[in-house]
């Protein structure tokens, strides 16, 4: 009994508290800012086809687009949809039926996504966060607090701090787990090895080095920082106990009450995603956005707003 | 909603996503997070060598007349980079990431939940037949019409290196190998046709 309060203790503290409603509007507002740029980043080859050129039939739909029939590719109906989701995406940032636009950024997403991965098979994963997060915002009550809806339907309550800290804290725990997971995977499939100076990691940095070719001085045409990286084993090897380190012990930020660890821990992994993007090619480099999760935007946006937007609204001054 | 509707919500997301972890679900948004996490290790490292021009004019397609043509990626209208992937992976065979991340080290409980035996993929696709389909739907041949492409070929090189060469950082010691592939249409696929892939 006792260890069933404590239990209950732990889950109301860590899930139910911490957040106010305006974090939540903010999050909203900043997470959609984000996903305008991380939308065209993700969807920029499919928009480089001809809109009414040939319906390709995939050779390997997604999961999902099997289960619907879907075979074939309607090029004019991705441009359409990436305009849709655009929209939609500044909808849910003005908070302007904001559950509806959630909703309809999920359904376009899908869409979208399921197009771009059906064309070889080749299934990305870089929108599995940003689908979590929706999804919980399309749960929550986002659309309360900093949002057109808000002012048109006068909802003058505001939220509970337990109405907005749920989303937010199982946001910050999805993605803490993503990471803690990416080891489970990495130990199951490979082993410990993996993570050895003469393991993945090198083998990537090789692959990714030579993959642009040789010049007649027999250096790599690119990335010549991975070549002689990969040349050092025992470098890697320790880059390996960062990367096994930063993953496993990922959930411990969310016990870490501090903002400027936190950030200092959100600048290490940011680090992390650019440097394995420029030395390795993997292409993880705008997901930090989703970041933001992990602090109160609220004292973050009112330093924005008293002292970054007035500089922009001023204009560069001639005079100096 | 309550905070006792929530807690409810919450136990069963999280028990979903824990579940697709265990159970090494990989179908979007459920996710094990496999990226990157297969590592055999191997002697030697080889990169596809892009050429520009033979990846322009695309596949060496023969029609069931026996005249020969190209098929490019801007006729299939698909992206370069999936058009790179279908003339030099696909076409021999080659899973997909995703596929080879599924099929290895399945443990027993997960073989046992999908039905597999000792030696059964979890993912197992005849590339060879889908081919088939995707570039002749595509184009709007049926296997009656006298244009239906019934030979598809691929041509690329690849730079094979010794690891330990790289490691060495002589890049000089390189074998070029030329991989290419012939596929034919069979016809007993006539009978999937009208079900595609689904």
């Amino acid at each position: 009994m006792a260890f069933c309060k404590s239990i209950s203790r732990i889950w109301n503290q860590f899930f139910f508290t911490g957040f106010s409603g305006e974090s939540l509007g903010l999050l909203r507002m900043y997470i959609g800012i984000g996903l305008l740029f991380f939308h065209t980043y993700q969807f920029a080859t499919v928009l480089t086809l001809n809109p009414i050129g040939t319906m390709y039939y995939f050779v390997e739909p997604i999961w999902y687009f099997k289960l619907l029939g879907i075979q074939y590719h309607i090029p004019a109906l991705s441009f359409a949809m990436y305009i849709i989701l655009m929209g939609a995406t500044v909808s849910m940032i003005a908070g302007k039926n904001t559950r509806t636009s959630i909703l309809v950024i999920i359904l376009c997403i899908f869409y979208l996504k399921g197009v771009r991965d059906s064309f070889s098979g080749d299934v990305h994963h870089r929108y599995i966060i940003p689908m979590q997060i929706l999804f919980l915002f399309l749960l929550s009550k986002c659309g309360e607090v900093h949002s057109r809806d808000a002012r048109q339907r006068h909802i003058h309550e505001g939220i509970q701090e337990w109405e907005a800290s749920w989303p937010i804290k199982t946001m910050q725990l999805y993605v803490a787990l993503f990471y803690f997971w990416s080891v489970i995977a990495k130990v199951r499939v490979s082993g410990w090895v993996w993570f050895a100076g003469e393991g993945r990691i090198q083998e990537v940095l090789i692959q990714r080095s030579v993959r642009w070719g040789v010049t007649d001085q027999g250096e790599v045409v690119k990335n010549g920082l991975s070549f002689e990286l990969a040349q050092h084993p025992e470098l890697i090897q320790f880059f390996g106990i960062l990367v096994l380190a930063f993953e496993l012990g990922f959930p411990l930020l969310l016990l870490i009450k501090s903002a400027k660890l936190r950030l200092a821990f959100i600048m290490g992994v940011t680090a992390f995603h650019i440097s394995t993007f420029v030395l390795m090619d993997v292409n993880f480099l705008l997901i930090p956005f989703v970041y933001l999760i992990f602090f109160d935007l609220v004292p973050i946006h009112q330093w924005l707003k008293s002292r970054a937007w007035p500089l922009f609204r001023r204009g560069p001054s001639l005079t100096g | 909603m309550s905070k006792r509707t929530i807690t409810l919500i919450l136990v069963v997301y999280l028990t979903i996503i824990w579940a697709a972890v265990i159970f090494r679900i990989d179908y979007f948004p459920l996710t094990w997070v496999p990226m990157y996490s297969v590592y055999e290790p191997s002697d030697t490292i080889s990169t596809s060598i892009k050429d520009k021009a033979a990846m322009k004019k695309g596949f060496r397609v023969t029609h069931h007349d026996g005249s020969i043509s190209y098929v490019s990626y801007k006729d299939l209208n698909i992206p370069k980079p999936n058009f790179g992937r279908l003339y030099s992976a696909i076409i021999f065979g080659h899973d997909p990431p995703k596929h080879k991340q599924g099929n290895t080290s399945l443990g027993s409980v997960n073989r046992w939940i999908r039905g597999l035996d000792d030696n059964e993929r979890n993912f197992s696709v005849d590339w060879e037949w889908r081919m088939f389909w995707t570039i002749n739907k595509t184009l709007r041949l049926e296997p009656g019409d006298q244009k239906f492409i019934t030979r598809i070929e691929s041509s690329h090189q690849k730079r094979v290196y010794k690891k330990a060469d790289l490691l060495k950082g002589d890049t000089r010691k390189v074998e070029i190998q030329t991989n290419k592939v012939v596929i034919d249409w069979q016809d007993q696929w006539v009978e999937r046709w009208n079900h595609g892939l689904l």
